[in-house]
């Protein structure tokens, strides 16, 4: 167990320089058995220094300490060394179990236990046996065929029973329509697929639907949705997750739903009415015993929490279901603050998570969490959470979790279920390599001029997208070259342009 | 550092560094200079993970992609890892 609290810089390098030391502090922390290090942190979210301690005991007025204040010391750490370092807050967790985020004032912590780091059963050596050699012979003809089409050959020569020699047949015909359909080089493939989405696009409405299905919440559809996903946006309108369970619990209701009100977050103003008196200087909270009820909460765990708060020095009085804080020292200002970050403190569950529903899948039989608002690294670490399959619809999010490929694949997946949901058939190759193109860089930029278009190399382009004048302008004054090397330019100056034809240049062969 | 390992995650395709002497002809293959590769950044989750097993990774390493793809099944790609 280790013991964390938050300091000053003044007050760390004073303990550094005097180590080993007895240092006093104003928290009121219990003398716990086995408590042997500690971490100091400034911000409250990255650890700074990380001291050995041999013990933790009240003050007591004659002790000859180093002093974190000059009044109201109430406990007394011994220190024997200290050292620098740098670790992050997000990196342990509370020592009864609860993640933590930021540290307030003080708390117990231990690592967060590690998942082992492996990687998955690669897909290419679970592949058949014949599948494999079909997709050699093909090879050796000189066609990288895919797997899907290889693994359709192999199914048909075994509905069929095809001999070997039919077999090659097969696979000499299958590469020549392949080779037939394969796009040839310098292709507009950028076009042609911008039109395909652009096409479909006017067909879809402009307004959000509010329904999709699940009754009761809202999600983005249609037009906007597609522009969100286009533009990389931060935070798209309706966030939205959807969780599955562990197997163990998958089928379990009571479950499903314990766990659904645990991440749903709660703040003080949820469950409370909050009042200030400026006269006298305290705050009270009128605590509501049904919303209490309604999400599962005591009145006990609403003051523990409180009371973690960090605060200026204030007490807590408590009244049955009527809490009394008040500031030691009278302030128009301190109170306001306190006031107003106690309406938005948020006493239970994950930040960001608004509301959580439960509902049953018929065809999986199982219980599956939506809910409005997305927090992916916070649900992925619950225990009954299967986290292979939660999902979310942030794709900014996913890209900061689960990396850039997983973004590719959410910005695919997400575009072509808004543009079926609208009744409309893309194929899917067009918003592939819409999706290859945002990602192209290892983050999910848009395509907008704040992205991929405004960092075209040539002048005109850009200046042809957007904002004219302080594209031409800057160029000018830096003295920029424009290679016409892209379409846009090229068209422009009246050249034939470099994709198709244009793309060859011929050359003359002299008869010596 | 987390509770669980994203790599197993279903929307996480399979990432396997190429081991530096085969870089060159996998280029050649390829017929393309490094620069010309996709990128992915040495802060990417999947990289943080990797750098767990295989120890750290440098900027200019190549990094080969398994997806599954709904057009081919199986399709590879190659990434390079750019710097921060």
């Amino acid at each position: 167990m280790i013991l964390a609290w938050k300091d000053t810089v003044k007050k760390i390098k004073e303990i550094i320089e005097k180590a080993p030391v007895c240092y006093c502090v104003d928290y009121d922390i219990p003398a716990e058995e086995g408590v042997s290090e500690a971490l100091l942190t400034i911000s409250g979210k990255t650890f700074v220094a990380r001291a050995n301690i041999s013990k933790i005991e009240e003050y007591s007025k004659g002790s000859e300490c180093l002093k974190k204040r000059k009044d109201g010391l109430k406990t007394c750490i011994k220190i024997e060394s200290i050292e620098e370092i740098q670790d992050d807050v997000v990196n342990y967790e509370e020592f009864t179990g609860g993640s933590i985020e930021k540290i307030e004032s003080y708390a117990f912590i231990i690592h967060k236990e590690e998942a082992k780091i492996e990687l998955k059963e690669s897909f290419e050596e679970k592949l058949e046996k014949e599948v494999k050699e079909i997709i050699k012979k093909a090879e050796n003809k000189g066609v990288p065929l895919p797997v899907k089409i290889a693994q359709k050959i192999s199914d048909a020569k075994k509905k069929y029973g095809i001999g070997d020699k039919d077999l090659d047949k097969l696979i000499d015909a299958t590469i020549e329509k392949y080779k037939e359909t394969t796009v040839d080089p310098y292709e507009a493939v950028g076009i042609v697929g911008a039109q395909s989405i652009g096409e479909p696009g006017t067909q879809m409405t402009m307004r959000t639907f509010h329904f999709a299905g699940i009754a009761e919440m809202d999600v983005t559809l249609g037009l906007p949705r597609l522009i969100e996903i286009v533009d990389a946006r931060k935070t798209p309108s309706t966030p939205s997750m959807t969780i599955y369970l562990n197997e163990k619990v998958k089928e379990n209701e009571d479950k499903a739903i314990s766990l659904a009100r645990s991440i749903e977050s709660t703040n003080l103003l949820d469950i409370s009415d909050i009042e200030v008196n400026t006269t006298e200087s305290f705050i009270r909270i009128f605590l509501d015993k049904q919303k209490l009820e309604e999400r599962g909460l005591k009145k006990e765990e609403v003051i523990a929490k409180l009371r973690k708060m960090r605060m200026q020095k204030a007490t807590i009085q408590e009244e049955g279901y009527e809490l009394k804080i008040t500031l030691e020292e009278p302030s128009f200002k301190k109170l306001y603050q306190l006031y107003e970050a106690l309406k938005v403190y948020q006493i239970k569950g994950l930040d960001g998570i608004k509301r959580a529903i439960v509902k049953f899948d018929q065809k999986a039989k199982e219980w599956v969490i939506y809910t409005q608002g997305s927090n992916l690294a916070g649900v992925m670490e619950l225990k009954d959470v299967d986290f292979t399959r939660t999902r979310t619809n942030d794709i900014i999010e996913i890209s900061q979790v689960l990396g850039v490929e997983a973004a590719r694949m959410a910005i695919i997946e997400e575009s072509i279920s808004t543009l079926q949901n609208a009744g409309l058939n893309t194929d899917i190759r067009h918003l592939m390599l819409v999706a290859d193109m945002m990602t192209f860089d290892g983050n999910v930029e848009a395509i907008g001029r704040h992205g991929i278009s405004g960092k075209k190399a040539s002048v005109l382009a850009r200046a042809a997208f957007e904002i004219t004048s302080k594209h031409l302008l800057n160029a000018g004054l830096i003295g920029e070259v424009d290679k016409l090397n892209g379409v846009a330019e090229n068209i422009i100056v009246g050249q034939p342009i470099t994709l198709g034809t244009g793309a060859i240049k011929l050359m003359y062969k002299r008869g010596d | 550092m987390a509770k669980f390992n994203i790599l197993l995650h279903e929307m996480v395709p399979e990432h396997i560094l190429v081991p530096v002497e085969e870089e060159g002809k996998l280029l050649e293959e390829l017929g393309i200079s490094k620069n010309q590769l996709p990128k992915i950044r040495k802060s990417d989750p999947v990289i943080k993970a990797l750098e767990k097993i295989s120890g750290d990774i440098e900027p200019g390493r190549i990094v080969k992609i398994v997806r599954k793809s709904r057009t081919s099944g199986i399709a590879t790609i190659y990434r390079m890892v750019i710097g921060e």
